[in-house]
């Protein structure tokens, strides 16, 4: 996390690249372990997590939402991580991966609040986004 | 937008990878004297059955046919674990002592994979 914080004052955009780097690798590694596990629950939770690093790497209008997309992945972390709390078998890889899943979050925390201002900036981007779907919907009702 | 594309194709050829099937179909390891045995493979146990004797210990041997982790754990009617087995992801197999356990119909399942069950009969 120092490193993170060190590289984000250093250069801005370079500390942008290291966490969505750090996001992203780690979300493949907990996606790949999922898979290995095998069976359907397992399968759905590494497409999910798979998904959602192609997510936070794609431009164009899903880029505009990266904030979104960030609490998505934040939210079936932590889901993922209470899950297994409540119902996972205890063995390595599963300590490993729920060690890899803790650090994801961290991550994720650290950038919602350099990159979208904490909860208070996301809660303002939310209402930005609500008050556009809005606009949208009031543009396309016929008069 | 190609930066997506390729992480997409990376990771579906990963997660095949990790999840193609493994092992052979060849048929299970004799059973330890006094014992029973079990196979995994394909995210299933080969029998849904295991005739085991009452009140003594036993032998279980355990033969993982895939890279997933599994193990198999007994457990009484009441749902409390009478024995845990060692998680562990093959190919491999592992002999575990099971302590003894009371006579009656109690249920076997893999932990790590809880619709792998079945019953464990015990005579």
């Amino acid at each position: 996390m120092a490193t993170l914080q060190m590289a984000a004052r250093a250069h801005p955009r370079l500390g942008t690249y290291v966490t969505r780097a750090t996001v992203v690798g780690l979300t493949l590694a907990t996606a790949a372990i999922h898979a290995s596990l095998g069976g359907v629950l397992f399968m759905a939770n590494a497409v999910g997590y798979t998904t959602l690093a192609v997510a936070m790497l794609v431009p164009g209008p899903i880029g505009e939402v990266r904030w979104l997309v960030r609490l998505a992945l934040m939210g079936f972390t932590a889901m993922t991580i209470g899950g297994w709390l409540l119902f996972g078998a205890r063995f390595q890889l599963a300590y490993i991966d729920k060690a890899i899943e803790t650090v994801l979050v961290a991550v994720l925390a650290f950038e919602l609040w350099r990159t979208d201002g904490g909860p208070i900036g996301v809660a303002r981007q939310a209402r930005r986004l609500l008050a556009r779907l809005g606009g949208v919907r009031i543009a396309r009702t016929p008069r | 937008m190609r930066i997506g594309a390729t992480i997409l194709l990376l990771a579906g050829s990963l997660l095949a990878g990790c999840t193609a099937p493994t092992g052979s179909a060849a048929p299970p390891p004799a059973a330890p004297s006094g014992g029973a045995v079990i196979t995994a493979q394909n995210v299933a146990f080969d029998r849904a059955q295991l005739v085991v004797p009452a009140g003594q210990p036993f032998k279980l041997l355990f033969e993982n046919r895939e890279g997933a982790p599994h193990n198999v754990t007994i457990y009484d009617e009441g749902g409390a674990q009478l024995f845990v087995g060692e998680t562990f992801g093959g190919p491999g197999s592992r002999t575990y002592d099971v302590p003894a356990i009371p006579a009656g119909t109690h249920k076997f399942r893999c932990d790590v994979h809880p619709q792998m069950t079945g019953t464990v009969t015990a005579g």
